[in-house]
């Protein structure tokens, strides 16, 4: 457990826009505070600077919360630390298994029935058909939804949806956790079991990375903050700094 | 190195550097072989949930097609039916395979769109699921082929050996140009139409429906056709003949070759495949 770490070292991450007349975009954009800084590459065609020259050190026990506008980069970052990016510059390194739960429907088949769908998205996660079948019962039993799991996923409501999703998400042994926020899912019951299991992953947990709005929330998980700004970050803070850095929007 | 315990993603650091992670997609990709089965046979099953017959219905009307085809065609042609029928079958149910592989690695990627931006999957697993989805759909053609092979008496003639090994170097061709569609397709959304008109006019100029009597042996127009080679080499076995030998040759070249570009390409653009998308 100890040697699970994040490392990331002088990250840029440039996005190439394709399909977009590059002339037809005005150069003012640059400066907007929302979304990230453009520019043209060599090649011509636009490019979105989405992170520059970003360095982090997470070791176990640290808990990130990742504030900034929208278009700051926080998604980008945990995309890229969900290894779904590559770096234009610079090395980004995990250890440790790493659990990204950044988009609850991903892998989401609605057609298919609630047990369907809890096997394959545990398959993209990364657990064998043995573990998943070993901890069914338990996410089935976590989202509460008894026979439902027969039915489509079509026929259930969002808030269905959402706790199948939450239960198969959380299911994975991790020791890296990426969250976009998503945890305000489900009804006040729900609200509560997914907290508790939350804090339970935490704590297993090594490190948690947490892209969040709300200030509360930001305080109840995390032990550490940090702010982005057009791609660039700040230092890393002690969570009782969060004011200041929210002050200094 | 990628093995769920530790990962390391890096700039640019030459070409080398490039080609060995690609080679390390690949090999992630093998270790995760049973993730792009479970993505393939959900495919099947999720696209045919609540039909009775499911795939078999193409099967249908695949079969549907050989019987008037090859009735209708053995009297154009003045060929017998039993010589024509068997030929058609084979035709059109192989060429569904490479068909089918090609027009559907235009969407590999694009329909993975959402998971290759939220995971470190390796890419090629998708291209895996392309092959293995199409792979399960012949599975169930191949019913219209053991049935011409039994009602035709095909069993007393054929050579199984040489038509596996037509079919194992179709599939390696098939696998490569499949991902090249997929990569150009994430990138060039004119791809799939133009893929789509290139197999639609293929069908037409490869022998499937028709016997290159006409031409005589090892004519360019033929030579020239990887789908001549891909279908001859598999059928002409399962009808007791032989095929001929420069037909393996040639698959085999293609796919070396083949496989050497498709995977420098892969190797180019992999860093960047995820933002096409």
């Amino acid at each position: 457990m100890t040697d699970v770490s994040i490392k990331v070292t002088d990250l840029t991450l440039r996005f190439p826009v394709y399909g977009v007349d590059a002339k037809s975009l005005k150069k003012n954009l640059a400066r907007v505070t929302v979304g990230g800084r453009l520019g043209a590459s060599t090649t011509g065609a636009t490019e979105v600077t989405a992170l520059s020259h970003l360095n982090l050190n997470l070791r176990a026990g640290d808990r990130l919360g990742l504030i900034g506008h929208n278009g700051s980069g926080k998604t980008t970052l945990l995309r890229a630390l969900s290894g779904a990016y590559e770096p234009d510059e610079g090395q980004i390194e995990v250890r440790g298994r790493i659990a990204a739960l950044l988009d609850l429907s991903l892998g989401i088949d609605p057609s298919a029935t609630g047990v369907d769908n809890i096997r394959l998205r545990g398959r993209i996660a990364g657990m064998s058909s043995k573990e998943i079948e070993d901890k069914m019962d338990e996410i089935a039993e976590f989202s509460g939804l008894g026979p439902f799991l027969a039915m489509p996923m079509k026929t259930y409501s969002a808030g269905m949806q959402a706790r199948l999703a939450f239960a198969v998400a959380t299911a994975v042994e991790a020791d890296v956790l990426l969250m976009d926020e998503w945890i305000s899912v489900g009804d006040a019951d729900f609200q509560k079991l997914a907290h508790r299991r939350l804090l339970n992953l935490v704590e297993r947990a090594g490190i948690l990375v947490l892209s969040s709005h709300d200030a509360g929330l930001l305080r109840l998980y995390c032990n550490k903050v940090m702010r982005l700004e057009g791609g660039v970050a700040s230092e890393v803070k002690d969570i009782r700094r969060l004011d200041e850095l929210l002050a200094a929007a | 190195m990628e093995s769920g315990q530790h990962m390391l993603r890096t700039g640019r650091r030459g070409t080398l550097f490039e080609f060995s992670m690609a080679l390390r997609d690949l090999v992630t990709s093998y270790h995760r072989r049973g993730l792009a089965w479970s993505l393939a046979w959900h495919d099947v099953v999720s696209r045919y949930r609540g039909s009775i017959l499911g795939p078999f219905w193409i099967t249908i009307s695949m079969g549907l097609m050989v019987l008037g085809i090859g009735l209708l065609y053995a009297k154009l042609f003045g060929i017998s039916v039993a010589e024509f029928m068997p030929y058609v079958a084979m035709g059109i149910v192989f060429f569904g395979l490479m068909a089918g592989t090609i027009n559907e690695g235009c969407d590999t990627f694009v329909q993975a769109s959402s998971m290759l931006s939220q995971t470190s999957l390796p890419m090629f697993t998708f291209i895996w699921r392309t092959v293995l989805r199409n792979l399960i759909n012949l599975a169930h053609h191949a019913v219209i082929i053991v049935a011409v092979i039994i009602f035709f008496g095909l069993w007393r003639v054929m050579d199984v050996f040489p038509a596996l090994g037509g079919l194992l170097l179709t599939i390696v061709n098939l696998a490569w140009i499949s991902m090249l569609a997929a990569i150009a397709s994430a990138r060039f959304r004119d791809i799939p139409q133009f893929v789509m008109s290139v197999m639609q006019f293929a069908i037409f100029m490869t022998p499937v429906f028709w016997k290159p009597d006409a031409f005589p042996d090892r004519h360019a127009f033929l030579t020239l056709n990887p789908f001549y080679h891909m279908l001859t080499t598999i059928r002409a076995p399962l009808l007791g003949q032989e095929a001929d030998g420069l037909s393996y040759v040639i698959l085999a070249i293609m796919a070396v070759l083949g496989w050497a570009l498709t995977f420098s390409v892969f190797a180019i653009t992999r860093r960047r495949i995820v933002h096409f998308l």
